[in-house]
């Protein structure tokens, strides 16, 4: 079974946050409701050296996702593509899996009563689609979806073109 | 992306079942980005960038995807309306298009007749792509005076460029630059006129060097190999001080300064009167850096200025492009491949043409509002607005009568938002062309209904200088909606312009095309056209200036009466210009930061928009702020000599901790009072818009850098 990776090369995020928007397009999600978030990390001066960077906080469909441990209707279940999928028809709301999540990327839909988090586009990556998010809208080409291996080698390569310091941006990685 | 073709259209129709895709462009900001709309039943379901687009190359920006809540928001005015009560009490009755246009017709003849057509004035903000139609209608009616944002937006640019070399140059992304230096711009977010963040986000993916001119540290700025945080307003002479380095140490292309410049001489003279010392005094930053910056910028080829319109809302407008553009010339980097080009629209009747300028009768361009006081701004058809409020208030030194203000909001978004006010209240007749009736447009007599661009068909990017025209194809009607085109077109009919305009605005577009032997139906079936690129053109050809040459001392600012060389003038408010004031008005305060998910005072109401940026927020100093008794995340009220406002305290570390940063056109859709809150948060309650603080040749209001306190709200 192939296995899928949601890449974002943190270090070319502008924090433009068309990610968010392509994400509420696809998923209209309510008001509060952020499957894919900015967030800011910084502004700070380390060393004398001023460090600003965004960090684009979503699911990372982990390895062994707390959220499918704690959730008592098994509405959240991994894919054998690793993709984590919360089934908002079963979920009854009890926000266990939002506790657990340790990257912050569940969200309460208070409108449905239920939780909700990215999964990962299934609809459209089961389809040959990328998800929204990926779908090469970010003007800084930080979202990368695929092959995890090429995936890798296409951002150090990039790094690499930079010929700067090590990436501060931290790259996460499903 | 190995296995998966990005945007694929034909699998999004048959997974989604959408009916149809219409390729086209956005104008959510500046424009330009190549969409697909995906339609079902006629109603659009999705916007999606183009991948074949040389702009945009598939990516898209917040604005572009929120287009569709724009056109179906449901406070969209859809049909004409009058106003009914008195001017701002928000009572209005739908009319019919022909009632409100006939209406704006008869004021427009009366006005015209009694007195003068200069008592009339058009104008928007920073446009639909109107700029055209706004001009030619003014122009063939026989009024000099178009009220826009040109004094302190784009407008400088254009007239800058064009006395020093012909025509703005524009940075070579696709041959790659080698050097960057981002000079008061987040190109990333406020993708300005004639660009996108996207192909510089490649430059510098490929391994161009990077250095920020800005006071804020920007992600632009923390990417950089070299930051230069300068104080506010200062721009001027930084850019002196880099001159200095590179003359003194030669790293300047010698033969381009001995064949093709004018004016090297005096222009060395007056750099020598900027020291790096005396540089390092005035701007805050350290002579090594500025050094460090100038080399990097002159030995590296080629190397680019990403400029932005910060510079240009000073007083210093004017001298600063055209200082920068120095810094462009003399290291050989104009109109060099990877550099910044002079690129040729296609064959066209371009902007200028189409506008009709040649139609305006000599003595009614001579009384041009303020033409005699800013002459290089008089000259390129460009006011300040000012003069507009002053015309309408004090009658001098004649009346305005009617304004008919097309896709602007000059409460928000101009100096001095108290005396818009005034003149607002008291011209005697208004008309507003919007999305939405906003602060300004509640003081009007007539509001009609303007179509988005999702609504329209037009050849988007005519007016710019990046050599490329897009076909912009409607792909939805909503209401009673029209373009502002349409609706200038109908109008020019009623008031006896009828032989200049057409039929159908479709006639307009065949009128752009027609130099190229095409017509709109041939040209809305086409991706784009561009323009032949040629590079280095001044070497057979000189360059489109009065000398030939490139200009660094200005024949036309000379001939006007102006200092023909750059000068740096101090900030009119300020720490030096002003030491008594900054005792009681502590902090430097700059403004208008660009937002992600806004355009100036546009998109408040659209809900993915608001998303992101709930509430107006003043940056401050975590240091400043414990000072000031002021906590994260409260109300803080900033206070000008001017006035007072509120925004949300945000901590940030990336400035001086003399700088405060606010933002700028916020008001407040889902409050339903007819003012909508446009005097809480304006940021324009602070501003002067005093003729001795402006740009003296541009007449660019100095919005930028002003002096403020704050306190906690209380």
């Amino acid at each position: 079974m192939k296995s899928y990776a949601l890449i974002i090369d943190n270090e070319s995020c502008w924090g433009c946050r068309t990610c968010e928007v392509a994400c509420k397009q696809e998923i209209s999600s309510p008001e509060g409701v952020q499957l894919i978030k900015v967030l800011e990390d910084g502004p700070r001066i380390i060393d004398g050296k001023p460090e600003f960077t965004f960090r684009v906080n979503v699911c990372q469909h982990c390895d062994e996702p707390a959220c499918v441990d704690v959730c008592p209707e098994e509405a959240i279940f991994k894919r054998d593509d690793n993709v984590v999928i919360l089934d908002g028809e079963k979920c009854i709301g009890c926000e266990l899996c939002i506790d657990a999540c340790p990257y912050d990327a569940i969200a309460f839909d208070s409108e449905k009563g239920m939780a909700q988090k990215c999964n990962l586009c299934f609809h459209r990556v089961d389809n040959g689609l990328n998800p929204a998010c990926a779908d090469n809208v970010c003007p800084g080409h930080c979202i990368y979806f695929g092959d995890p291996d090429i995936i890798k080698r296409e951002i150090a390569e990039k790094q690499a073109r930079r010929a700067k310091e090590p990436s501060k941006g931290r790259s996460f990685i499903i | 992306m190995a296995q998966f073709k990005y945007s694929n259209m034909e699998k999004e129709m048959e997974v989604y079942g959408y009916d149809t895709v219409i390729k086209s462009h956005c104008r959510m900001c500046h424009g330009g980005c190549g969409v697909l709309i995906y339609l079902k039943n006629g109603r659009i379901e999705k916007i999606a960038g183009d991948p074949d687009c040389p702009i945009n190359h598939g990516t898209l920006c917040s604005k572009g995807i929120g287009s569709t809540q724009l056109a179906y928001h449901p406070d969209r005015l859809t049909y004409p309306v009058r106003r009914v009560g008195a001017k701002g009490s928000g009572k209005w009755e739908r009319i019919s298009w022909d009632d409100a246009l006939e209406t704006i017709a008869e004021k427009v003849l009366h006005y015209r007749d009694t007195f003068g057509a200069e008592s009339i004035v058009p104008g928007y903000g920073t446009g639909r792509e109107n700029e055209a139609v706004i001009y030619r209608f003014a122009n063939l009616l026989g009024t000099p005076n178009v009220l826009t944002a040109g004094h302190f937006c784009y407008g400088p640019r254009i007239s800058t460029t064009i006395i020093t070399c012909g025509t703005n140059p524009i940075v070579d992304y696709e041959n790659n630059p080698k050097c960057i230096m981002v000079w008061g711009n987040n190109v990333v977010i406020s993708n300005p006129d004639c660009y996108k963040g996207e192909p510089f986000s490649q430059a510098l993916d490929k391994g161009a060097k990077l250095i920020a001119i800005d006071p804020r540290l920007t992600r632009i700025a923390a990417r950089a190999d070299i930051w230069l945080p300068l104080r506010p307003g200062t721009d001027t002479a930084l850019a002196f001080g880099m001159l200095n380095v590179i003359i003194e140490e030669q790293l300047y292309d010698k033969d381009f300064v001995e064949n093709h410049v004018y004016g090297w001489e005096p222009f060395v003279e007056r750099v020598n009167e900027y020291p790096l010392e005396r540089v390092e005094k005035i701007t805050w930053v350290p002579k090594e850096k500025i050094q460090k910056a100038a080399r990097l910028f002159a030995t590296t080829k080629p190397a680019a200025i990403q400029w932005g319109v910060a510079i240009e809302q000073q007083v210093n407008c004017a001298d600063n492009n055209r200082i920068l553009l120095a810094l462009m010339g003399i290291t050989g980097n104009i109109d060099a491949k990877g550099g910044q080009v002079l690129f040729k629209t296609p064959k066209i009747n371009n902007v200028g043409r189409f506008g009709a300028h040649a139609m305006l009768p000599r003595e009614q361009a001579e009384k041009r509002l303020g033409g005699e006081r800013f002459r290089l701004g008089g000259n390129f058809a460009i006011i300040n607005p000012k003069c507009v409020w002053d015309a309408i208030l004090e009658e001098k030194p004649y009346p305005v009568k009617m304004l008919f203000l097309i896709s602007s909001n000059p409460l928000m978004t101009r100096g001095n938002a108290n005396e818009v006010y005034r003149a607002l209240k008291a011209v005697e007749f208004m008309a507003v062309s919007d999305f939405f009736i906003t602060p300004t447009a509640e003081l009007a007599d007539i509001v009609l209904p303007a179509a988005t661009w999702l609504e329209m068909d037009y050849i988007a990017d005519f007016w710019k200088r990046h050599g490329y025209i897009f076909p912009r194809r409607k792909a939805v009607q909503i209401g009673e909606c029209r373009s502002d085109h349409e609706m200038l077109n109908d109008l020019g009919h009623r008031v006896g312009q009828g032989e200049y305009w057409w039929d159908t605005f479709e006639g307009g577009l065949d009128y752009i095309l027609e130099p190229m032997g095409i017509k709109w139906r041939d040209f809305k079936k086409m991706d784009y056209l561009r323009g032949e690129v040629v590079y280095q053109k001044y070497k057979e050809k000189g360059f489109s200036t009065p000398t030939g040459k490139f200009e660094l001392s200005s024949t036309l600012l000379e001939k006007w009466g102006y200092d023909p060389l750059p000068q740096f003038r101090e900030p009119p408010e300020g720490p030096i210009s002003t030491p008594e004031l900054y005792e009681e008005y502590p902090y430097i305060l700059i403004t208008g930061r660009r937002i992600p998910g806004f355009f100036h005072s546009e998109n408040r109401q659209l809900p993915w928009m608001r998303e992101l940026h709930r509430e107006p927020v003043v940056e401050i100093h975590p240091d400043t702020a414990e000072k000031e008794g002021i906590g994260e995340g409260d109300w803080v009220i900033i206070e000008s000599p001017r006035g007072k406002v509120r925004q949300r305290a945000k901590f940030f570390e990336g400035m001086d901790q003399r700088i405060v940063s606010a933002e700028h056109a916020w008001w407040f859709p889902e409050k339903k009072d007819p003012g909508h809150g446009w005097k809480e948060s304006n940021i324009n309650i602070l501003t002067s818009n005093a003729y001795e603080h402006c740009d003296p040749a541009m007449g660019a209001t100095h919005v930028r850098t002003l002096l403020c306190k704050i306190s906690p709200e209380t």
